[in-house]
């Protein structure tokens, strides 16, 4: 995948998510594109560490500075209280429909990712992704265990809202089976 | 007896202060190789000012460091919600030994640098290696590590390179809280001392007086703030009465970036640069194939006193490797801007220079062409503001000039002096023409593509 392919990709999740009624602001987008990512397997070629509010991509925030930087997403303060939100520009229209192909091919995958995540906030979205994460490479698969994990990797998560979050991924990995690519990166398997 | 303290005079900050512990790292092989690599590569070429080296720009950033540590530290600039947050903010002892370790780090951040800076860093170091890693290997090695352990208390080595090169680089240690925000205060996006003292270094040296900017007010209304209100993540972020001393640090890397860092005439003697030190590596047989070393002792070994020795040489005699580039570049007879990248073409073809850059060397012959496409000159503004109401904003939300200041792409081709009056007018005759066609053929043979690859970071 290109530069110009994985951007096409980028704003039709964008664009998506906010039709579901994201946010999307940075963290939105961050989230969203690793469970894209390595949940559904879309290989972005993206390389998530933990950091910001659980996963995070540095190469995602330089690809989305790139994506303003071509006047083909553009930030957009909605309301005093909360970040900027990343909106589709009218050039990205005409951009898309130089991708048919690529976007046709993983127009489902962004779409589950999108009514899976359109009306989460970034708490919310924290849970979820640092507890696919620890799914994803943590060092134990039990349910419990991996809750432990993810209280102690972000201690102001309860127990509680952790063994939730964990069963929450599990039951998503599940729905998310109907939708994986084939040959995808992701190290999951389910 | 020796003194307990030193200070160096300095152009920007005018005193520099280290104690004896620093002085031991100042006066390593690794620090003291800094003396005789340019900050800014061969910019003197055009800023005949710009001759200041990599050694004082550290002693700056050390400096910078502690006074924003300093700040960001003190009781009365702290939250209830920071202290909870970084339990080390109210331990003396935590706070005595992390000053060290930043300033330590702040120290070293920049000892891996190659010959000329940052000139010829992608292409000629072998794979998945970059000066910041050659920077940790350095902190690293046998000979710093006696320095960190001799110190009184001990630095941990893991610590100092955490700090000097941040989770961006060093992805595969674990970052806490408080490691991350001391990290932000040397390499950070938005208020890291690396970029408020080259930025000020730069401007007094090239005598591009858009550089400046009140560091004074910036530092001293730097706060650790939560990301968002109520967030359990916290970033370097600024009082709202210090937003404008924000927009002027941001308003002077937008344009030193474009009048200075990305000055088409400084990209092409990189480039020639680049062509001349890949034929030195490799006929250099003291040289890994085509690269420099990444072995420490190596590396200590090259500085631009080397290239510039065998650059002369070169351009002297044609039967040397590199004779053209190195002759170009000692003679000032550098390569001509052909194309500049522009909106309205990008609109045609997202990476327009690229596109005329090939359609030109086919026409007119590889060896005649360059194409130079750098970094971003900034990323999107990212960092909390306190309002004075006490409430958390996005930069963006509370600056109307930093929601403006996006991030521009840059990129240029150029062409050998001989041609350039033939190439514009083939270049006017076919722009259109080779954008709209590169455009079509590669998204056609992308689409085609079956299958996904990783993301090209070897891109500059």
């Amino acid at each position: 995948m290109n530069d110009s392919q994985r951007i096409a990709l980028l704003i039709l999740l964008d664009r998506e998510m906010l039709l579901s009624g994201s946010w999307c602001g940075e963290t939105h987008l961050q989230k969203a594109t690793f469970l894209l990512q390595d949940m559904t397997g879309v290989d972005l070629g993206f390389d998530f560490v933990l950091y910001r509010h659980g996963p995070f991509s540095f190469e995602l925030r330089d690809q989305l500075s790139t994506t303003v930087a071509s006047e083909l997403l553009t930030l957009q303060v909605k309301q005093l209280g909360y970040g900027p939100a990343y909106v589709p520009t009218t050039f990205s229209e005409t951009f898309l429909q130089r991708f048919p192909k690529t976007t046709a091919r993983y127009i489902e995958q962004i779409k589950f990712i999108s009514a899976e995540l359109g009306d989460m906030n970034v708490g919310a979205l924290e849970k979820l992704a640092t507890a696919f994460f620890i799914t994803e490479h943590g060092t134990g698969e039990g349910l419990r265990t991996r809750a432990d994990q993810l209280v102690e990797i972000k201690p102001h998560i309860s127990r509680h809202d952790a063994i939730k979050a964990c069963e929450d991924v599990d039951h998503m990995i599940e729905r998310a089976a109907d939708f994986r690519v084939e040959g995808g990166s992701s190290t999951f398997s389910e | 007896m020796s003194k307990a303290f030193h200070e160096i005079r300095d152009p920007i900050h005018v005193f520099l202060h280290l104690d004896s512990y620093e002085r031991r790292v100042l006066d390593s092989r690794p620090f003291q190789r800094l003396r005789q690599i340019t900050q800014l590569g061969l910019t003197y070429l055009l800023y005949p000012g710009a001759t200041h080296k990599r050694f004082e720009h550290s002693l700056g950033v050390m400096e910078l460091a502690g006074r924003v540590f300093d700040v960001v530290t003190d009781p009365k600039n702290l939250t209830d919600e920071v202290r909870d947050l970084l339990p080390e903010l109210q331990n003396p002892n935590a706070l005595t030994y992390w000053k060290s370790v930043l300033r330590m780090a702040a120290l070293c951040h920049d000892v891996g640098h190659l010959p000329f800076s940052h000139a010829a860093e992608s292409e000629l170091l072998p794979n998945g290696w970059s000066h910041e890693r050659l920077s940790r290997t350095l902190i690293e090695s046998d000979e710093m590590r006696a320095i960190w352990k001799s110190l009184a208390p001990p630095l941990e080595v893991e610590h100092v390179v955490k700090l000097a090169l941040g989770l961006r680089k060093a992805k595969d240690l674990t970052f806490g809280r408080w490691e991350d925000i001391l990290s932000q205060i040397i390499v950070g996006d938005s208020f890291g001392v690396d970029r408020i003292d080259y930025l000020l270094r730069d401007s007094h040296h090239t005598g591009v007086a858009y550089g400046r900017f009140d560091h004074y007010k910036l530092i001293d209304e730097l706060r650790i703030l939560p990301t968002f209100d109520g967030s359990t993540e916290v970033a370097l972020g600024i009082n709202q009465g210090g937003i404008h001393s924000a927009e002027a640090l941001a308003l002077a890397r937008y344009y030193m970036f474009s009048q200075v860092y990305y000055h088409p005439i400084r990209l092409i003697y990189d480039r020639h640069l680049q062509d001349f030190l890949a034929s030195w590596l490799a006929e250099n047989t003291l040289l890994s194939e085509g690269t420099f070393s990444i072995d420490p002792e190596r590396h200590l070994q090259i500085t631009d006193d080397e290239v510039n020795a065998a650059m002369r040489v070169a351009a002297a005699t044609p039967s040397r490797a590199g004779h053209d580039a190195a002759r170009r570049i000692l003679t000032h007879s550098h390569f001509k801007v052909l194309y500049e990248r522009n909106p309205q073409d990008a609109k045609v073809n997202f990476d327009p220079g690229r596109a005329i850059a090939e359609a030109a060397q086919l026409e007119f012959g590889s060896g005649f062409i360059r194409y130079s496409k750098p970094r971003l000159t900034s990323g999107v503004p990212d960092f909390p503001v306190s309002t004075r109401d006490q409430r958390i904003e996005a930069a963006i939300s509370v600056s109307e000039m930093l929601s403006k200041l996006q991030p521009t792409s840059i990129d240029y081709v150029f062409i050998h002096p001989d041609l350039r009056d033939k190439a514009k007018v083939w270049l006017d005759r076919n722009r259109d023409k080779v954008l709209t066609a590169a455009q079509r053929q590669e998204d056609e043979q992308h689409e085609r593509q079956p299958k996904n690859s990783a993301v090209d970071t070897t891109r500059p």
